[in-house]
């Protein structure tokens, strides 16, 4: 789901040039956090500059009181609830820096660069989701198709497909179509020495 | 785009030309990027993604547009590559229209291979290519401007002969005054059309002036209408030019059979043959040396009633010349009995009244007028057609020789050039006769005497090395054999490229022009030699005056002199 208006995604909880995790409270995770969704947040000590992400993994993680539930032979529906709704552990949504840009007169992060960020973002900075047409100004080009492929520890190739998937709602109805084939044909140059590989993420990003 | 900015003017809205306009507003299309190559061996060039390998043919010209240059160049190859080779093993299934539109262009993509012919640089004049183009320089489809560029625009010595391929909005005009000063071959298998290439370089040789002809007619297709293949009727060159062209014929019955105007018959005497006219007969009348001796000897005791002597047989003769001279009694019964053959044609008689060659050089030089010779039923017997042809070319390049000789200085008094047509050259050009044959000297000698050849000929690999490396334009359609496209490329530089585009040419309307008449090798669908282009020498011939004519006709006697 693309966002037209400003959305937080979370808070930053730790983060490098290479990408960053920020977590949020479990009742607000929807949308917003899908796998392949592309976010922003301003980089530190700099309002204007903000780094471009893709959320590839989103975590949910245990605590004792947690594993001891999943064991219990029965629980009052009230207390999994609140368990799931108020507890103290934040979802943990992990970023793939992709780029950065500046924001114009209106806020919306443009004129990008497909390449990692100068700076990291400062810790608890607000993420928020990237708008239509952010999305749409930076996949004019294909260039961070290669931070993507290129990235260790991120199941790349999914996380390509979806972020393509993404973005392409970024774009009119009667546009989709030719978007995929522009980013396929991209690909085939880039991957042109793995057909394999390259097979996979076109069978993953082919439209229906 | 521009749209135009008087909107009371329809005329700029909708132009009257909308080919031109829409030529002028719509970009050309880029068909790729130069990715490598050399000056010799061509250029490499990437198809964008875009460009279909199937809308491309050998021999269609493009332009790189280098950074201060443009370079014309042909198409010579076409290739389709891929950045992996696995992907041969394992194909994308391209049935689905999102894969085929990746693969398409990225992971597989097309190349052509093109030959730089000619640069173009600041001053529009086309230059021999000395260098190529960097990398990743644009490479589109020639335009009409491009071939105007190069080919220059029909005027008085230049002659629209056809279109380049796939640009047929445009033409290609070869020139005449070049054409004609060097010896010119026409080659082509058989069915191709060598005819009608030849008939519409002859039209446009007389249309512009640029010569006369003498055209050794073996099948009578030149001087009067005949039909096609196609079974309709297509003029002859008198029918275009009555008052340029003269047609005689060796077969008076032939031309009345066929209904075909002629001015006058021609006849040869026995007593003007030479022995050096039955040598040129060597190969296909099987004479042997000792035979070419016996008839020098026969002319040197009989003189020139030495063939009708031989063909009476009289045994007394016979034996006197047997006992008298070295040669044998067999030899010279062998040489009457091949002699007896020109009893059979009636063109040959003891006596003429007037000379022929006289005539034929009258008409040429004095007259400027075309003369096609036509052969008759005697085309079909290749000895007569040697015969005839050595006979009047001979005597005629020998009085050119004298009238250029006595010219020398004074250009008004030189005969005008004049181009011999023969078919069945390598008959004539044989490796082992052309040195001593009269088109053998003519070919070499190029434009010295103001004589030149234009040859028609089906096995170019047939005529000797050194004159067709003296062959100034190359006029070629479809050849398959492996030695007649070598022997037509050899000496043409380039010639590995042409070679693909030589042996696929069209079957009909097709052919590769290279050589002295053309700035670089071009590939041409002929005009097609209909009402349209009888139309077009009408226009060309109707009001041009022939200012040599006119000069010579003033310095000569005759009723002519006064001006009126």
């Amino acid at each position: 789901m693309v966002s037209t208006q400003q959305e937080i995604v979370g808070r930053i909880l730790r983060a490098s040039t290479k990408g960053f995790t920020c977590g949020t409270s479990s009742r607000q995770v929807d949308t917003r956090h899908d796998f392949g969704a592309f976010v922003k947040v301003p980089i530190a000590n700099d309002g204007d500059c903000c780094v471009i992400g893709l959320i590839y993994a989103v975590e949910i993680k245990d605590d004792q009181l947690v594993n001891e539930l999943v064991m219990a032979d029965s629980v009052n529906p009230n207390v999994l609830l609140d368990q799931r709704e108020n507890r103290m552990v934040p979802v943990e949504i992990d970023v793939l820096n992709v780029g950065y840009g500046y924001r114009d007169a209106n806020g919306a992060v443009i004129n990008g660069f497909h390449s990692l960020p100068p700076r990291p973002p400062m810790s608890l900075t607000d993420v928020e989701l990237c708008s239509i047409y952010e999305v749409f100004t930076f996949t004019q080009r294909y260039d961070f198709f290669r931070t993507v492929i290129n990235a260790s520890d991120v199941p790349s190739d999914d996380l390509l497909a979806a972020a393509l998937r993404y973005a392409s709602q970024a774009y009119p109805e009667n546009q989709r179509y030719e978007f995929m084939v522009h980013c396929g044909q991209h690909l085939a140059r880039m991957l042109a020495n793995d057909l394999k590989r390259l097979s996979h993420v076109l069978a993953l990003i082919r439209p229906a | 785009m521009q749209y135009p900015d008087d909107s009371e003017n329809l005329d700029q809205w909708f132009p009257r030309d909308a080919s031109a306009y829409m030529q002028a507003v719509l970009p050309i299309p880029r068909l790729g990027v130069v990715v490598g190559g050399s000056l010799s061996k061509g250029l490499v060039v990437k198809l964008d993604r875009g460009q279909s390998v199937e809308d491309l043919a050998v021999g269609r010209y493009v332009v790189v547009h280098g950074t201060n240059k443009r370079f014309f160049c042909m198409i010579n190859d076409i290739s389709l590559n891929n950045t992996n080779p696995a992907i041969q093993s394992d194909p994308p299934d391209i049935s689905d229209p999102f894969l085929s539109a990746v693969y398409t262009g990225t992971a597989a993509y097309g190349t052509i291979h093109v030959a730089p012919m000619l640069s173009i640089g600041d001053d529009d004049k086309p230059k021999p290519v000395k260098t190529i183009p960097s990398h990743f320089m644009e490479v589109m489809n020639a335009n009409v401007e491009d071939v105007n560029d190069v080919f220059g625009h029909e005027d008085e010595s230049h002659f629209n002969v056809g279109t380049p391929l796939e640009l047929d909005e445009t033409q290609i005009n070869i020139d005449l005054k070049r054409l004609v000063e060097r010896s010119v071959g026409v080659f082509g298998k058989s069915g191709t059309g060598k005819s009608f290439l030849t008939r519409v370089l002859l039209a446009g040789v007389i249309a512009k002036n640029q010569g006369v002809n003498l055209i050794f007619d073996m099948h009578n297709d030149y001087g009067w209408e005949i039909t096609s293949e196609n079974g309709s009727s297509v003029k002859g060159l008198k029918q275009l030019f009555s008052s340029k062209v003269t047609i005689l014929t060796l077969d008076v019955e032939s031309s009345r059979r066929r209904n075909a105007k002629f001015d006058s018959e021609v006849k040869i005497g026995l007593d003007e043959i030479e022995p050096e006219d039955i040598a040129q007969l060597r190969v296909t009348m099987s004479l042997s040396d000792a035979m070419i001796d016996a008839a020098h000897t026969l002319h040197k005791r009989w003189g020139d009633s030495w063939i009708r002597r031989l063909l009476k047989g009289n045994v007394d003769d016979i034996e006197e010349v047997a006992e008298n001279t070295p040669i044998m009694s067999g030899t010279l019964l062998a040489l009457q009995r091949r002699l007896e053959r020109f009893e059979r044609w009636d063109f040959l008689v003891a006596e003429t009244p007037e000379d022929s060659v006289e005539r034929i050089v009258n008409l040429l030089v004095e007259q400027q007028q075309s003369v096609v010779l036509e052969f008759g039923r005697y085309g079909n017997s290749l000895e007569a057609y040697i015969l005839v042809a050595n006979y009047l070319t001979r005597r005629i390049h020998e009085r050119y020789i004298d009238k250029v000789e006595r010219a020398l200085g004074d250009k008004a008094m030189e005969p005008p050039q004049l181009l011999i047509t023969i078919e069945e050259a390598h008959k004539f050009l044989d490796p082992q006769i052309a040195r001593a044959t009269i088109f053998g000297i003519i070919a070499r000698e190029m434009r010295k005497y103001n004589v030149t050849l234009l040859i028609v000929d089906q096995r170019p690999s047939g005529i000797d090395e050194e004159v067709m490396s003296q062959i100034g334009t190359r006029v070629t359609a479809l050849l398959d054999n492996e030695r007649d496209i070598n022997a037509v490329l050899n000496g043409i530089s380039g010639a590995a490229g042409l070679r693909e585009v030589l042996s696929r040419l069209d079957t009909k309307q097709q052919a590769i022009i290279m050589g002295h008449a053309v700035p670089m090798p071009v590939v041409v669908k002929t005009r097609a030699y209909d009402e349209q282009f009888y139309a077009s020498l009408i226009n060309a011939n109707g009001t041009g005056i022939n200012i040599d004519k006119a000069r010579k006709t003033l310095g000569s006697g005759g009723g002519e002199r006064r001006i009126r």
